[in-house]
């Protein structure tokens, strides 16, 4: 329980594998209203995981509980949930009002014009709405498809990877809607595996990393967690020793090591200092840097650490 | 279930199946103008057997079928838009029924326009004739669209197999293994071809009339709950 709610969605042990590879395991978390961060790098089981939860597919092992009911072969949960794929591919030949008119008819929505209409509204998409979704660009597909997911105005909304192909001013007004979307008290799921996306969106964050749950809860708390971590740069200088001595003196290094190639590589907890003293201090001793490389800069690496 | 039947009737008409579907019915049409040019009288048996038993109902009828059908789900899942199908708070069989009704919609006039043609040139337009070629094609369209709707959603490769199915099993094997014959969509349809109209086909056939009526309403119907049994469980994309 949180702040008095009950969780709308509830994932107890769940494993997915397929044949000898497991894709997800074990994992148990519950959702509220709200915004939730489903956050990771490519590969890691989000996917997988948002379509055990739509029930799309299958669990391996462990159960999976919408608005207390099993999602799987219950299509009648459809009728309160939204559901936006990471996959981008839409009926080309289709004009995307008739795209968004036929999913608000299947859904059982009552006035499928005036439903239609609100929900092209909020996308900001109603000037190309008469035109073949095969002439959309990738971002007006997926605001399109935003549109569809929401006409029949769903508590919950499941939306993998939503913001690709989406431009800087698409990007915001994509956020300003889901996050007043959960102002009215729906669940929204967001997966990416974009941090920023993320940190600008959700307040709670499940981040998943190899198929398991590294980290869950406040995203603030888990975002100091990653400033703190242990960080590696690469140095190449004319002069590798000397600039050696000097690096090892200053607070914000940990520890520096000189590899086969002579370059340095630096440890630092405090990435920031770094940034700053290195040229200072080569600036100082008439040293020429020639190159700085972060060596942890990329996101299995960033993850790998939370999970580690 | 009108939203699916005219989605899947827009799916399924693209320019190139229907190309080649005009194609593929000429033939027969094309070899019964040949016959009744050489020819004077009706066609001999030979000519029926090829023309009729091997060329339409053999071979044309369910290459076309195979191509329009199993594209039905086949296409969806490889694209992957049948999750805006599935994601919504409809029973399976309502996505089920109106994918094969647009299947059996663009196959079925492309085939009977072939029967009626090809049947009323070569018999001098006697009905009873061009009725049992109609309507055996239509039996074979039914039961062929069922089964590659099945198809399609079992597998991805569904044309592969079907062709294989064609070919190897109904062609190849049910001429040498006699017992396989029963278990052969093109045998239903050729023996309804026979048994409507003894006159002009004989009675060659092993499957009667009834037999075979009831083994493709059969066949027909389990395929259909295979298919809404397999959507309902498998994982889609």
């Amino acid at each position: 329980m949180t702040n008095g709610t009950s969780p709308v969605i509830q994932v107890q042990d769940v494993s997915r594998w397929f044949g000898s590879v497991v894709s997800v395991s074990e994992i148990s978390f519950d959702i509220y209203p709200g915004i939730t961060g489903l956050l990771g790098p490519n590969g890691a089981g989000k996917t997988t995981l948002l379509r055990m939860i739509t029930g799309l597919a299958a669990v391996s092992d462990g159960s999976v509980s919408v608005m207390g009911e099993n999602p799987r072969q219950n299509s009648e949960i459809y009728s309160r949930i939204g559901v936006m794929s990471e996959h981008e591919t839409v009926y080309q030949f289709m004009k995307g009002r008739d795209f968004v008119k036929m999913m608000a008819n299947l859904r059982g929505v009552t006035d499928i014009d005036a439903a239609t209409a609100k929900a092209i509204d909020l996308v900001d998409l109603a000037a190309a709405a008469n035109r073949p979704m095969g002439t959309y660009s990738r971002g007006m597909r997926q605001r399109m498809r935003l549109a569809a997911t929401i006409v029949h105005e769903p508590d919950i909304l499941l939306l993998d990877e939503p913001l690709n192909g989406a431009d800087p001013r698409q990007r915001v007004h994509f956020q300003r809607l889901l996050k007043q979307l959960a102002d009215e008290g729906k669940t929204v799921v967001i997966s990416s595996h974009i941090l920023e996306e993320v940190e600008q969106l959700a307040d709670t964050v499940l981040l998943v990393v190899n198929g398991k749950l590294a980290a869950s809860g406040d995203f603030h708390a888990i975002r100091a967690a990653l400033n703190e971590r242990p960080y590696h740069v690469k140095i190449v200088s004319d002069s590798p020793r000397e600039l050696a001595s000097e690096l090892v003196k200053l607070e914000s290094v940990d520890a520096v090591n000189v590899d086969p190639d002579g370059a340095l590589i630096v440890l630092s907890r405090n990435v920031r200092d770094v940034q700053m003293e290195v040229p200072r201090t080569a600036q100082a001793k008439n040293i020429r840097i020639r190159r700085v490389d972060p060596l942890d800069d990329s996101l299995e690496s960033v993850f790998g650490y939370l999970v580690d | 279930m009108l939203s699916v039947y005219r989605l899947s009737l827009r799916q399924l008409s693209g320019k190139w199946r229907m190309l080649i579907t005009i194609l593929l019915i000429l033939m027969p049409i094309t070899m019964s103008v040949i016959q009744t040019l050489v020819d004077d009288g009706p066609p001999d048996d030979e000519f029926v057997a090829v023309v009729f038993g091997g060329m339409l109902i053999g071979s044309i009828l369910p290459i076309i079928v195979l191509a329009i059908s199993s594209a039905a789900f086949a296409n969806e899942i490889e694209d992957r838009t049948l999750a805006n199908l599935v994601l919504s708070p409809i029973a399976r069989w309502k996505i089920i029924i109106p994918k094969l009704l647009a299947s059996i919609t663009i196959a079925a006039p492309f085939l009977a326009i072939s029967a009626v043609v090809a049947s009323s040139l070569s018999f001098e337009s006697d009905t009873e004739a061009v009725i049992a070629v109609t309507v055996g094609t239509l039996v074979g369209v039914l039961v062929y669209s069922s089964v590659f709707l099945w198809a399609g959603l079992m597998s991805t490769r569904a044309i592969g197999f079907g062709l294989l199915y064609v070919f190897l099993w109904e062609g190849l094997f049910s001429g040498m293994v006699s017992g396989i014959r029963f278990l052969s969509i093109r045998h239903y349809a050729t023996a309804i071809v026979h048994g409507m109209d003894e006159r002009q086909f004989g009675q060659g056939d092993t499957m009667s009339l009834a037999t075979s009526v009831g083994a493709a309403a059969a066949v027909f119907v389990i395929f259909v709950l295979l298919s809404i049994r397999r959507l309902r469980r498998m994982d889609v994309p």
